[in-house]
């Protein structure tokens, strides 16, 4: 029987949901979707029949947050709760119709990211998880983790900076470079401790897009064939706030399950970052 | 992020709750116009009203698409959006703010279609207090009479609660939702204090209270400076 992560709306039957809800989360232009086009023909290619969806793309509520997001008068709650209308839809007429006809839920991000982006943009912890706790907990989560080192030149040469990507709303700055810098190691902070609350699996994502693949093709194989979870990947803890320098020439040592070590800059380094940012904010929260 | 508590701006914010028919609309009305003439700057905030959420709920009822989830969390979003670009801003500013329909409409409607209490209000937690909220008290079959012989069309899917499949006869569908949400907002009073009228007065005694309350509120609050 499957379990929300608190609240149970009205109508929702828990019991008869035989698919499986696999969520892909990440920040933003770490590729997640493009791992999902790839993984949506693999699993067609095994009979399943697969449902992808995204943020966003609620028949209710997609058009309206794109519109609220050209204008620049979207205050910081009003844009959280648009979000949580926009899930709310998509998880009651697309989610869970499909998990109850049996197919496999590839998710592009869940609540995750946009409890990250409210936190960052300073909501209240309970008030955030509140909002979301009528969501269906999912079969696995699979995070595809970057430092911010390695994702500016991927958003960079590929789609560029974007307003909303970059924090501009709260970072307004002239430089979109120095925001998006300081936004996403602000977000990707919060996600090694969503990471922690809500046992992610993480995927390095540094490698090349065939490494990630696989290893999300590994994790997902295992969540169908019914298979315990192993963990591929542990978050690093959440360090002292005095990481020393020298700690980004420390490598980082695997858990045992023969998965090619990220290098150590991108695992430390962001991390201590966030805390520094952590530190620094929790004071204004 | 703040959450529910007195707010320590300047301005005062007046809500009045009540079911459809009740009359609290043409009461704010009427003490928008006695704050005017005493000199105080006076703006109206309007449930539903948000001109940024507005296209996306009217599609939502317009194809019948709300669940009571959906209803909940984009009401919500309209009136966040008012809290941070009306309301906040003006209290901060000074200003004398009336609401028609407040956070406690949420908490009555919302509960009535089945979602839980307490995260209705967790929900709406970033909102101010009041300075005074008035609740018109009238019995369902007033409020019926007013309703249906003042209006010439057919009672609206969700204000008639429609989606709750109460009843296939909008009128008798109205009735019961209506009922059930006074139910709530009965309970509701004693927990947050509204000031409760007695909406079967005669209008201008019900205003009369009801200026009685807000001027002892407003005793020390400046008067604004408004061009006419």
């Amino acid at each position: 029987m499957r379990e929300t992560y608190g609240a149970i709306l009205p109508g929702m039957n828990l019991a008869e949901m035989t698919g499986k809800l696999i969520v892909i989360e990440g920040t933003d232009g770490v590729g997640r979707s493009t791992q999902i086009k790839l993984l949506r023909p693999w699993l067609e290619q095994q009979g399943r029949a697969v449902l992808d969806t995204a943020i966003k793309r609620s028949e209710l509520a997609g058009k309206g947050i794109q519109q609220a997001k050209e204008g620049h008068t979207l205050g910081r709650v009003t844009l959280s709760l648009f979000y949580a209308t926009d899930f709310a839809d998509r998880l009651e007429h697309e989610i869970i119709p499909a998990l109850r006809a049996g197919f496999v839920v590839l998710t592009d991000r869940y609540i995750y990211s946009l409890m990250a982006r409210a936190i960052v943009r300073g909501a209240d912890a309970t008030w955030v998880r509140n909002a979301y706790s009528f969501a269906l907990k999912p079969d696995a989560i699979f995070y595809l983790r970057i430092g911010v080192d390695d994702l500016i030149p991927r958003v960079v040469f590929s789609r560029g900076f974007d307003f909303w990507e970059s924090g501009m709303d709260i970072h307004p700055s002239e430089d979109m470079y120095d925001s998006f810098r300081k936004y996403q190691t602000e977000l990707l902070g919060e996600f090694d401790n969503l990471a922690k609350e809500f046992n992610f699996e993480v995927i390095d994502a540094t490698p090349d897009l065939r490494t990630v693949f696989e290893g999300l093709r590994a994790g997902i194989a295992r969540v169908l064939s019914g298979e315990p979870r192993e963990p591929l990947f542990s978050v690093t803890p959440p360090a002292p706030a005095e990481v020393p320098e020298a700690a980004s020439t420390k490598v980082v040592e695997m858990p045992a399950t023969g998965k090619p070590a990220a290098s150590a800059e991108d695992e430390t380094q962001p991390v201590a970052q966030a805390l520094a940012k952590a530190a620094e904010g929790d004071a204004s929260r | 992020m703040k959450r529910y508590g007195e707010h320590r701006f300047p301005g005062k914010l007046f809500v009045v709750e009540g079911i459809d028919g009740s009359g609290k609309s043409t009461q704010l009305l009427l003490l928008h116009q006695w704050l005017q003439a005493e000199g105080y700057g006076v703006v109206f905030s309007e449930w539903n009203s948000s001109p940024l959420v507005r296209d996306t709920t009217k599609r939502g009822k317009k194809k019948q698409m709300l669940t009571p989830a959906t209803f909940s969390l984009i009401h919500a979003t309209d009136f966040a959006d008012r809290m941070e670009h009306n309301i906040l801003p003006l209290l901060k500013a000074g200003a004398v703010v009336l609401c028609d329909r407040y956070i406690y409409t949420a908490f009555a409607r919302d509960v009535v279609r089945g979602m839980g209490a307490q995260w209705v209000r967790e929900l709406y937690s970033f909102a101010v207090k009041p300075t005074g909220a008035f609740y018109f008290r009238v019995p369902l079959g007033v409020a019926m009479k007013r309703i249906l012989d003042g209006r010439s069309g057919v009672i609206k899917f969700y204000e008639a609660g429609m989606d709750l499949g109460l009843s296939d006869d909008a009128e008798e569908s109205f009735r019961v939702f209506q009922g059930r949400i006074l139910d709530e907002y009965e309970k509701r009073v004693p927990e947050f204090d509204l000031a409760t009228v007695d909406a079967t007065l005669p209008i201008e005694e019900q205003q009369a209270q009801m200026r009685q309350i807000v001027k002892a509120k407003l005793a020390q609050a400046k008067r604004l400076r408004v061009a006419p």
